[in-house]
């Protein structure tokens, strides 16, 4: 297994996360609280990237960020290169890859916070900010765990979009999932095998985390 | 009669009730009494700001002026409040919740120990029944730093009465020596009676009688008495 697409394919799932998770909780509590016509469209977007082909978010980024297009003309500007065939370009990718991962657990965990006990907080002199920080956030902390993994394990397991805008490149954007890719082609079965194992060990040890944590949470709720 | 401190007018529709409410609190105890669905809760939300759909307009007398509170932030009301059906912080415990507002320990010790959860002060709230719950919430309402109004929700849904009757009394005390008023809502005629307060009847959605407890609940307290026989 290439140490460097692990280790590039860890720093992505980790990077996606903690981005998403900065993004997705203001993003899911505007859901959690809108009940317009507003809150379905943005849930539909959000939802998107489950129903697409990667291959079609990947082409959308690729052209999007090239130089071609005005975002990408503006980005070129801003940044010195295109963000295509770069980490920060995957990064933007995953990060709208996995969107959904993130905000659907979220929203659920904010709609189970009752809204009697927000109110009260608020009341009693709490700022938004420490009503989020002493009563949401602590009241729907599962979630958080959850979103975490989904995003983390789905970003390790992406290969459409990172195939597209990210072309392969060894040591910048060539991910696991990739790099089996590439040693299929090369009919390297052993060395594929070993890769895929390792992914599924992961994926599976980081899907055992989530479980065993729910189970837990449930317990001591009911302790 | 003392001056008013408070001016609160609530009008709109809440569910299937119409509200169509104008309030001058000058007591330091004023009872909203009524039946359920009457809209008395909402009127308490109304004062907290929780219920931007109303056309609600709400009044504070600050010094010799009066401060407009209609479009004040809902945490900057300086409003204590113990709503409904407790809403205690489940992931708290005891202390904490009853500490969440509060601006010292002393504060803290001070309200626990007026609603007897001393002992219980650091299990979590998830343990308790249903009545402590609600005197932990009293209790975080009551810790409330420099609260200059209290609003208390069926404050006493699952006390017992003898504790009822107990902290009522505590309670109205406390209040008085910080000079912070109260408006309580409740379906409870004993409760009314208690506290001597001024009451103020509603009925579906409006106000239909004010004044002492005796005389506004004059018929509750003589189908009161019909029951425990004092009457035939």
């Amino acid at each position: 297994m290439e140490t460097s697409a692990l280790v590039l394919t860890l720093r992505l799932a980790g990077l996606t996360t903690l981005c998403l998770l900065l993004i997705a909780t203001p993003l899911a509590l505007w859901i959690a609280s809108e009940n317009s016509i507003l809150r379905k469209i943005a849930q539909a977007t959000v939802a998107l990237p489950l129903v697409l082909p990667p291959t079609v978010l990947g082409y959308y980024l690729l052209v999007g960020m090239g130089p071609a297009s005005g975002l990408g003309h503006i980005l070129v500007k801003a940044l010195g290169h295109p963000l295509a065939f770069t980490f920060q370009g995957l990064l933007v990718g995953s990060v709208i890859y996995s969107l959904p991962f993130a905000v659907q657990p979220l929203v659920v965990g904010f709609e189970g916070v009752d809204p009697g006990v927000v109110e009260t907080a608020r009341v009693l002199g709490a700022s938004p900010w420490r009503v989020f920080q002493r009563v949401i956030f602590p009241l729907a902390r599962m979630s958080f765990v959850t979103a975490a993994v989904l995003t983390f394990a789905h970003t390790v397991g992406e290969f459409g979009v990172v195939l597209m805008i990210g072309g392969d490149i060894p040591g910048v954007t060539r991910t696991l999932s990739i790099s089996i890719f590439d040693l299929v082609q090369e009919m390297n079965y052993p060395a594929a095998s070993r890769t895929a194992l390792a992914l599924v060990a992961m994926s599976f040890f980081a899907l055992l985390l989530l479980y065993a944590r729910a189970a837990n949470a449930r317990r001591s709720q009911l302790g | 009669m003392a001056d008013v401190h408070h001016q609160l007018r609530v009008a709109g529709s809440r569910g299937a009730v119409r509200l169509e409410v104008a309030l001058e609190l000058s007591a330091p105890w004023t009872v909203l009494f009524g039946p359920s669905g009457s809209g008395k809760s909402s009127v308490l939300r109304a004062a907290c700001g929780l219920l931007p759909e109303l056309d609600v307009s709400f009044q504070r007398s600050e010094g010799d002026g009066w401060v407009d509170l209609t479009k004040t932030p809902v945490h900057r009301r300086k409003i204590a409040y113990a709503p409904q059906g407790a809403a205690v912080f489940t992931h708290l415990s005891v202390q904490e919740n009853v500490g969440f507002a509060a601006a010292s320990n002393t504060a803290v010790d001070a309200a626990l120990a007026l609603f007897v959860l001393g002992a219980m002060r650091t299990r979590s709230v998830r343990g308790i029944s249903g009545g402590e719950k609600q005197r932990v919430s009293l209790a975080r309402a009551f810790a409330v730093p420099n609260a200059r109004l209290l609003l208390l929700d069926e404050p006493f849904t699952g006390v017992d009465r003898r504790m009822r009757d107990d902290l009522l009394l505590r309670m109205q005390e406390r209040a008085e020596a910080e000079g912070v008023p109260v408006l309580s809502v409740t379906h409870d005629v004993e409760e009314a009676l208690l506290l001597d307060a001024d009451v103020v009847r509603m009925e579906a959605g409006r106000i239909t009688g004010r004044g002492t407890a005796r005389l506004v609940l004059a018929e509750e307290c003589a189908r009161m008495r019909r029951v425990l026989g004092f009457e035939a």
